[in-house]
């Protein structure tokens, strides 16, 4: 059989973790029904110390990660990021991150992404989109919801015509980024953007990633004073 | 609808019918009040009371009497007219109160005179105690009237000015009224005496504050714990009504109509949408804002619809004229979103420097401009029509998945 060696991965393994019992199962039948073999469930957690147990046990490719959670020292998904630091999968990849949740204040989603979450997605989201997120996150892409965007568009000033001069400017999002988020906050797909703004879709994933990098890395004070003071609705 | 957390006036609270409670009124009253209140209280006419209290002056306990009432009676200014503090205090509060310390002084000044002349007429008052026990008197009552303030002052908002009045008065008080209870002590005796007195008055009362001061200490920790534990209980109960007149009420709806799936559904996104407002209170004032605007307009429709929108605002300005026209030319295209389009409909606004973008989007068949009648005005009139009439532009694409519509505004005049 001749099959390309991206195929032949496994079905993406991950870890549930939130702290109610209905949601979890929610997911689970959920994801069941829509990618079928295509996503093992392999653990599931509803506070932070069994969390981190349980993803060192296992060493899923993604993290499914309520945001607030108890236990830890209070900071809910990120205590459990923090405290997963270094695990990597059999294959020699991180264990991803993708945080969920149904609160849309910006510190909660700022406080998990800017410990290492991949993506941020609301509890609201479909099935299918869900799915979608989950294979994404697995491949090392970020996942950024229209609210993510919107946010990272007011936090970076891009709303106001604040644009980097160079890329690699952390506290501001270059003209292409900017684009590539405003889009996203429309509602677009990555293949939507991708075919607006005349580029490959892995240039998106690209253009989103260095996004994510920058909104962990930059220390742009908006996105520490910023988030504190105003929600992300 | 009565919730069992919310609070019943308690019996103390109400009046009791026929017998009003025994306060001392401002209005009215010649030194602090107290004889009037008693008339009031007991319905008996104010020139008796007076009367009483003059017959009883003569014969000896009317002033103690007078004195305990006047302190152990609230003014009924802290219970009745709190609602104008300001005014209170400026006309009725400080004119009466220096009103009564001249009638307060004058009666003092004619008591002294009284003992001491007869005095020295010959007739034995035993002035040597009269007069001091008169200025204890003085001291006790300038010190207590502190009390009668803080009291006041508590229900009208401390003043910092008035706090240092209130310890000048109380310390004065006392200085008094220790004066007082010396000369009572060591009638006729002499200077060097008075210091040894002094010196095992201030003994004695160092020893009683040492011995009292962890009692005091843990009596005050304890009434501030108690307030505290009563706020808490308050908001715990202002919370509890609150969910229960919202989300309990919305929880029942949802299992009554648990065989109609778009209703429950619109149901728990219209709570949600209540309860995240009242939990994430915009700063006050901010509904005159476009971005406050524009989302309102969203709420709106989803009511109407019963499909989610979902909105993202990036920057906000004032709401003018325009905006409004802008606000209700999105509401129109999110109607027709949610009408012709199929879900998921994501609504985004942008609102910088080089003016307003507005973007709809839907997932459904779509429609050309082209292919609408002449004769709807829904996308024409409210949408094309209004937005040029504000300087704006409005478009409309089709997508290979769905129906974008795109409003546009110029930046307001003065902006840069």
């Amino acid at each position: 059989m001749s099959t390309q060696p991206k195929q032949v991965r496994g079905p993406v393994r991950i870890v549930l973790v939130d702290d109610h019992r209905m949601f979890r199962t929610g997911v689970r039948s959920e994801l069941a029904e829509e990618a079928g073999a295509a996503i093992e469930i392999v653990g599931e957690a509803p506070d932070v110390e069994a969390a981190v147990k349980v993803i060192r046990e296992t060493r899923p490719d993604v993290v499914l990660l309520d945001v607030h959670l108890p236990g830890g020292t209070g900071k809910g998904g990120a205590d459990v990021i923090n405290g997963c630091y270094g695990v990597e999968t059999e294959a020699g990849a991180p264990v991803r991150f993708l945080a969920l949740s149904v609160s849309d204040a910006a510190e909660d989603v700022i406080a998990v992404i800017r410990a290492g979450a991949r993506g941020y997605v609301t509890k609201t989201i479909t099935a299918r989109d869900l799915g979608t997120a989950v294979r994404r996150v697995a491949d090392g892409d970020a996942v950024f919801s229209p609210r993510l965007a919107g946010f990272v568009l007011d936090a970076f000033g891009a709303a106001a015509g604040e644009i980097a001069e160079v890329d690699e400017e952390l506290d501001r999002l270059s003209a292409r980024e900017r684009e590539v988020m405003r889009l996203i906050a429309r509602g677009y797909q990555y293949k939507e953007v991708a075919k607006e703004l005349f580029i490959s879709v892995k240039t998106v994933e690209t253009h989103v990633s260095s996004v994510l990098r920058k909104l962990q890395l930059s220390s742009r004070h908006e996105l520490t004073a910023w988030a504190m003071g105003r929600r992300l609705v | 609808m009565p919730t069992p957390y919310e609070r019943v006036a308690s019996p103390a609270d109400l009046p009791a019918p026929g017998r009003p409670p025994l306060t001392r009124p401002v209005a009215g009253r010649w030194v602090g009040g107290v004889c009037a209140g008693i008339a009031e209280h007991l319905d008996v006419s104010l020139r008796r009371v007076h009367l009483l209290f003059v017959v009883l002056a003569i014969l000896g306990p009317g002033i103690p009497i007078y004195l305990f009432l006047w302190a152990v009676t609230p003014s009924s200014d802290t219970g009745g007219e709190r609602r104008d503090p300001g005014a209170l205090r400026a006309v009725t509060g400080l004119g009466e109160s220096r009103w009564g310390m001249f009638v307060a002084a004058g009666g003092l000044l004619v008591l002294v005179g009284a003992v001491v002349g007869l005095q020295l007429a010959g007739v034995d008052v035993r002035a040597g105690v009269l007069l001091p026990l008169l200025l204890i008197a003085v001291g006790v009552t300038v010190a207590w009237s502190h009390l009668d303030d803080a009291e006041r002052t508590k229900w009208l908002g401390t003043q910092q000015q008035d706090r240092g009045m209130l310890w000048l008065r109380l310390g004065l008080g006392t200085v008094v009224a220790v004066i007082g209870i010396l000369v009572l002590t060591i009638r006729g005796g002499s200077l060097a005496e008075m210091g040894d007195a002094l010196l095992a008055t201030l003994a004695v009362l160092m020893g009683a504050a040492l011995i009292a001061a962890p009692w005091v200490v843990r009596l005050w920790r304890d009434y501030r714990e108690e307030q505290e534990v009563a706020a808490r209980a308050n908001e715990r109960a202002d919370i509890a009504a609150h969910l229960h007149d919202s989300v309990l009420q919305t929880l029942a709806l949802i299992q009554r109509r648990s065989h109609d799936p778009a209703s429950v559904t619109q149901l728990a996104r219209a709570q949600e949408r209540e309860l995240r407002s009242w939990l994430y209170a915009g700063p006050a004032g901010s509904d005159e804002t476009l971005a406050s605007a524009v989302t309102a307009a969203a709420h709106d429709v989803e009511d109407h619809s019963g499909i989610v929108i979902d909105l993202v605002v990036t920057g906000d300005r004032p709401l003018e004229e325009h905006g409004t026209a802008l606000a209700r030319a999105l509401r129109e295209a999110m109607l027709n979103a949610t009408r012709h389009g199929r879900p998921p409909v994501t609504a985004y606004v942008e609102i910088g420097p080089t003016g307003v973008e507005a973007y709809v989007r839907d997932r459904g068949e779509g429609f050309e401009l082209d292919d609408i009648p002449e004769d709807r005005l829904g996308v024409r009139a409210s949408i094309l029509g209004r937005m040029e009439r504000h300087g704006g532009t409005a478009r409309v694409r089709r997508r290979e998945d769905g129906t974008e519509v795109e409003l546009t505004l110029p930046p307001l005049e003065g902006d840069d």
